[in-house]
């Protein structure tokens, strides 16, 4: 008996002690996690080819300084879900994120970010470096332009129109300044290449019109242009307009010369068909120029031009969409992160960020006469982001970009009259910024 | 060995003791992974977030009475599921039926049908994505071929195509598990009453409707079950072949509950919508068990 119950105590013994175990070790993990903190940083980076510049930079910086940086790399949803979610639980898991401008609002008038005026006079600085592009920084500010500063933008992406030069060149068309060019120009590619290599035609235009994003991006320049609005003066919702309305007819009549099934584009089919040279003309962001001259993806090297977005009865602006960098409120390290975000939007840093593929947000990077020879567009590109717009800069862009673009998609697939789309949507935009108040 | 009853009493007692504390982690896991969630989403879908802060209440419970998108997603559920769900049924019973029989390779056969369903659903959703394309499509480019104009065939592009094409990826995926889970069933079936009913001289239909059915009926009970849990909160295919598009075509619930919740980031109101999605699932797997089973035990 006394060997049974001998076995049976040490059992006991060493289940007691392996879990003391598990626990103390759990408890040590924490314990010198939090001893190491002020010489590591944590980043939130997009995976895609912003993130990796930034990661790379972050290597660099750690070679320099010796302070370890983390990464959480996360695809776009993933990102703006994990940011809130740490905001919400104030976590302070990251020292620096990276943030698409869309989000800033929200981020910013919930006083999620740090504002970062109180850590560039402690590093002599007053305000933002001049040579940040103006309709760059001004996204940074909350409110709009005039607010406070609680990011600094690192890429300096905004919409530029994508042509096909060798085929205007085919049919003696020229540049197209107008949105009525644009179609006039589309109707006859449309009609003389209606018999391409294989029965393929070349479709005179070609744009997203999937639901959410892809359809508001696309939509807002010829929206803009035609003189439609989404919000008056009070903050009332607009967009059906009769301006609003005429341009949503004319982005159905775009869709007669685009490729069918357009309805239900993303960026990933409409790059197919500008690769494939099966279409002919297309808003389009400055990360697909570099595919148009890799000869194992593209069919049209050398044949592709880019200009700034057309005009009608207004001025043509594009829609700007830049990464941000900032630092959250419970930072653990907001030393530390400052010191890293100011190295990293430096002139030189940011000129190796453009080397890797990202338009800079600096005024003198897109005359940096080296970085011109590699992309022949930034003249094109610097003069875009300086005319460009904002997506109207509400805490509620989400939802409100969403609901826009499913009345958007539901035009364009043929299920509601232009009218009563805009109509519905207007409805739905009042109802979205009525819950909010 | 012989033991005096107090010995043995205080033996059992420090047991006692030590087994509730081994099952302790288990129950604090429990606690921890689904009792405390289950309340603290009830007390999220109390909240919402004004201009003033949170506020406590029934807000987002009425919300939904007023909201179409959640209405018309609803609807694209169960509609979904109905359509999915009889297809899917039918096709797989049938198939069961037919391999049921002594065919030859039916192993082979066997193992094909079941492709489909050891693919990730997020898999499956790329692969039809990319065969459903309009303009270069492996579909659309078959029946080019064939010389069938595909002009108007944008599967994805058009409202009720899309519909239709999201319904075909569901029964593609997962007719080989109704037809795997009937199978077993109908192979569990002893052969007695069927020579039972051959003396009786029944018809095959009068075999099929009066011994297979009712001796299929438990696995018929699990299939529609698991199917119909499934297809209520289908998410994956969907979010890659079409994100609920066009417009809001196959915007399902589940969908909007993502939407709502990660991308406007309204917990509360996600969590709302979701406890209406957690009792149609339930109302509905009640009535089934209650059917079948009652029928199972009447007969």
């Amino acid at each position: 008996m006394s060997n049974v119950s001998h076995s049976i105590m040490k059992k006991r013994i060493v289940s007691v002690v392996l879990i003391a175990g598990l626990i103390a070790v759990g408890l040590l993990g924490c314990k010198t996690a939090t001893q190491q903190q002020s010489k590591r940083l944590t980043l939130a980076v997009n995976s895609g080819v912003e993130g990796d510049a930034l990661k790379q930079a972050a290597n660099d910086y750690e070679a320099q300084t010796g302070i370890h940086i983390d990464i959480a790399e996360f695809p776009y949803t993933n990102l703006f879900e994990k940011e809130l979610i740490d905001f919400n639980a104030r976590t302070g898991a990251y020292d620096l994120i990276m943030l698409d401008d869309p989000w800033f609002p929200r981020f910013a008038s919930k006083q999620f970010l740090a504002d970062l005026t109180p850590l560039l006079q402690k590093r002599g600085q007053n305000g933002p470096d001049k040579d940040f592009v103006e309709t760059s920084i001004a996204l940074c500010r909350h409110p709009y332009q005039t607010g406070n500063l609680y990011a600094l933008p690192y890429v300096g992406n905004s919409q530029l129109f994508f042509y096909r030069k060798d085929l205007f060149e085919k049919y003696g068309l020229k540049e197209p300044q107008k949105w009525e060019e644009v179609l006039a120009a589309a109707k006859t590619i449309h009609e003389k290449e209606s018999t391409g290599a294989g029965g393929n035609r070349i479709h005179g235009y070609v744009m997203r019109a999937a639901q959410g994003n892809a359809a508001v991006a696309d939509f807002m320049p010829i929206f803009w242009a035609f003189g439609g609005e989404m919000f008056d003066a009070s903050g009332k919702p607009i967009v059906n307009t009769p301006e609003g309305v005429d341009a949503l007819k004319f982005m159905l009549e775009l869709g007669k010369v685009s490729p069918p099934g357009y309805a239900s584009f993303n960026a990933d089919d409409v790059g197919a068909h500008l690769l494939q040279g099966t279409a002919a003309m297309s808003i389009n962001w400055p990360a697909w120029i570099g595919p148009f001259s890799d000869p194992r993806k593209s069919k049209v090297i050398g044949k592709m031009a880019f200009t700034t977005l057309p005009a009608a009865q207004k001025e043509g602006k594009a829609e700007i969409g830049n990464w941000l960098i900032a630092i959250p409120r419970d930072a653990k390290n907001a030393e530390g992160a400052a010191d890293f975000l100011l190295w990293v939007t430096s002139t030189e840093q940011m000129r190796k960020s453009a080397e890797r593929g990202n338009p800079p947000t600096r005024t003198s990077l897109f005359s940096d006469s080296q970085l011109v020879a590699k992309y022949p567009s930034y003249p094109a590109q610097l003069k875009s982001l300086q005319t460009s717009r904002p997506r109207p800069r509400t805490p509620q862009w989400n939802e409100i970009e969403n609901a826009f673009g499913i009345f958007l998609s539901k035009a364009n697939s043929g299920e509601l009259t232009p009218e009563d789309a805009m109509n519905q949507a207007n409805a739905e935009i009042e109802k979205i910024l009525q819950r909010g108040q | 060995m012989p033991k005096s009853r107090k010995s043995y009493n205080a033996a059992s007692k420090r047991d006692l003791v030590f087994a509730s504390l081994l099952i302790a982690p288990a129950i604090a896991v429990l606690l921890f992974l689904s009792i405390y969630p289950l309340a603290y989403s009830v007390w999220i879908s109390l909240q919402s977030e004004t201009a003033n802060g949170v506020s406590i209440g029934l807000h987002n419970f009425y919300r939904l009475a007023s909201d179409g998108f959640f209405f018309t997603s609803l609807v694209h559920t169960l509609v979904f599921t109905t359509a999915a769900l009889t297809l899917e049924f039918s096709i797989g019973l049938g198939l069961a039926l037919l391999l049921n029989q002594h065919i030859r390779d039916r192993g082979l056969f066997r193992a094909l049908l079941l492709v489909p369903m050891m693919l990730p659903t997020v898999v499956v959703g790329v692969v039809w994505r990319l065969m459903l394309n309009s303009n270069f499509g492996a579909i659309n480019g078959a029946l080019k071929q064939l010389g069938i104009n595909t002009e108007q065939l944008t599967w994805t592009a058009s409202p009720g195509l899309a519909f239709a094409s999201v319904i075909l990826v569901d029964v593609w995926q997962w007719t080989p598990f109704v037809f795997l889970v009937l199978l077993a069933g109908l192979q569990a079936i002893p052969q007695e009453p069927y020579e039972a009913a051959l003396i009786d001289g029944s018809t095959r239909w009068q075999t099929f409707r009066h011994v297979t059915l009712p001796l299929l009926r438990p696995a018929i009970l699990i299939v529609l079950l698991l199917r119909t849990m499934d297809l209520l909160r289908v998410f994956d295919q969907i979010f890659i072949l079409t994100e609920g598009g066009p417009g809001f075509a196959t915007e399902t619930i589940s969908l909007y509950i993502y939407r709502t919740a990660f991308r406007f980031s309204e917990f509360g109101y996600a969590v709302a919508m979701s406890f209406v999605l957690l009792l149609i699932t339930n109302v509905i797997s009640t009535v089934y068990i209650r059917f079948l089973q009652t029928r199972e035990s009447a007969s």
